[in-house]
């Protein structure tokens, strides 16, 4: 859902079949799969991918998948999901032979973290890079810039439309946040 | 390599004593040097920081950098989890408490923090807030190791959640992570921190 009047796309981040119906109700066509168990919503997810929804999964957190080709596969050809974020790069090449979308998970905890990050981005380059926290984007842009300019998207301590709306302003392509209140804000608010 | 055996000339005493002495210092400057580069070191030195913070150190030819630390009067903290070529490990803090003499470590990791007390090293365990998802169970682990002082990373997300952690833990807290500017550092004493850890040294005082 590319919203009117603002560059940027919230993606809401859910869990289980409960918030990925909230998120389906409020008209989302994208949703980022962040906690739980991806095998106990297996049919919801594919059945929402096949309705043309672009269903992300982060690879670090979801559990019941092994970070190996066979979960790969198994996602890009069985489910038709859209792509996969880790911070564990040889994961990410695996996933771009499955043309699955691979969004390289970077922490912007302190610079030397973070730059390290950048400098070990790999080739293939990840279709985005995923910043966390994604609060911290206005204030790292222009590190992340001097380095790369991969799209960047944000995860992580958006607790607010606000919030998203800064990260968005300051050059996110992509926020993600698992809070009802910020997607109906985020709607709310932008949908001019 | 040197060792208990062969300590520098007028080398401190490091241990006895370092936590409380912290935190007096850190009454009087509220401010930790990060230091990145061995070229920031000497600017650390000639500053008022009661602590100097080493990030990635070689673990091996760290002495001398940590005893010219210590024979300013500050105190020396070593970053295990990214030291190059020591073990991440009782082993590897052994090293650093009773050949090097740090003043204590820094780490991520709840299972160094009871070796660190083992040793009699300040433990500093980082507390890292990427993912507000995963901040009840970061909390928990740390509830458990019980460090000496929490590191909260990065300081823009200090004042979101610093109430949860101040509940959840009774530590002192020392905030980092792109700590550049004065107002941010303001920020984070306002809202109760110890002290900052910043590689900024237009913030050393």
């Amino acid at each position: 859902m590319r919203t009117p009047g603002v560059m940027g796309v919230m993606l809401p981040a859910v869990r289980d079949g409960a918030s990925l119906n909230q998120a389906l109700d409020l008209g989302f066509r994208q949703v980022l799969l962040e906690r739980g168990s991806l095998l106990s919503i297996v049919g919801a997810l594919a059945g929402a991918a096949r309705q043309g929804v672009a269903i992300f999964v982060n690879l670090d957190a979801v559990e019941g998948l092994a970070p190996d080709s066979a979960a790969l596969a198994f996602l890009a050809t069985d489910l038709g999901f859209s792509g996969v974020l880790s911070v564990k790069p040889h994961l990410l090449q695996d996933a771009s032979r499955f043309r699955l979308r691979t969004i390289q998970r970077i922490h912007a905890l302190d610079s030397t973290g973070l730059e390290t990050g950048l400098h070990s981005l790999v080739s293939p380059a990840p279709y985005a890079i995923a910043i966390a926290p994604a609060v911290a984007i206005p204030q790292v842009m222009p590190i992340i810039r001097s380095i790369t300019s991969t799209p960047v998207w944000g995860t992580g301590f958006i607790s607010s439309a606000e919030q998203a709306a800064e990260a968005l302003r300051a050059g996110a392509a992509v926020v993600s946040s698992a809070r009802l209140e910020v997607w109906r804000d985020f709607s709310r608010t932008l949908v001019s | 390599m040197a060792t208990r055996t062969t300590v520098t000339p007028g080398r401190p005493r490091a241990v006895d004593g370092s936590m409380s002495r912290l935190l007096e210092a850190f009454g009087h400057v509220p401010v930790a040097a990060v230091i990145r580069r061995g070229e920031d070191l000497p600017r650390a030195l000639a500053s008022q920081v009661p602590a100097v913070f080493f990030l990635r150190a070689p673990a091996f030819h760290l002495g001398p950098l940590v005893w010219a630390v210590q024979a300013r009067g500050k105190l020396a903290f070593v970053h295990i989890d990214l030291i190059a070529g020591l073990g991440k490990d009782r082993a590897g803090i052994a090293f650093l408490a009773r050949d090097i003499g740090v003043n204590g470590i820094i780490t991520s990791h709840s299972g160094l923090v009871a070796a660190a007390r083992a040793e009699k090293v300040i433990a500093v365990q980082r507390l890292l807030l990427y993912d507000d998802l995963a901040l009840p169970s970061a909390m928990s682990a740390l509830d458990h190791a019980r460090p000496d002082i929490v590191e909260v990373l990065p300081g823009v997300i200090f004042p979101l959640v610093v109430n949860e952690i101040r509940s959840r833990l009774p530590l002192p807290i020392i905030v980092g992570g792109f700590v550049t500017e004065p107002a941010q550092r303001d920020a984070a004493l306002q809202h109760g921190a110890l002290a900052v850890s910043t590689s900024t040294a237009e913030l050393w005082p």
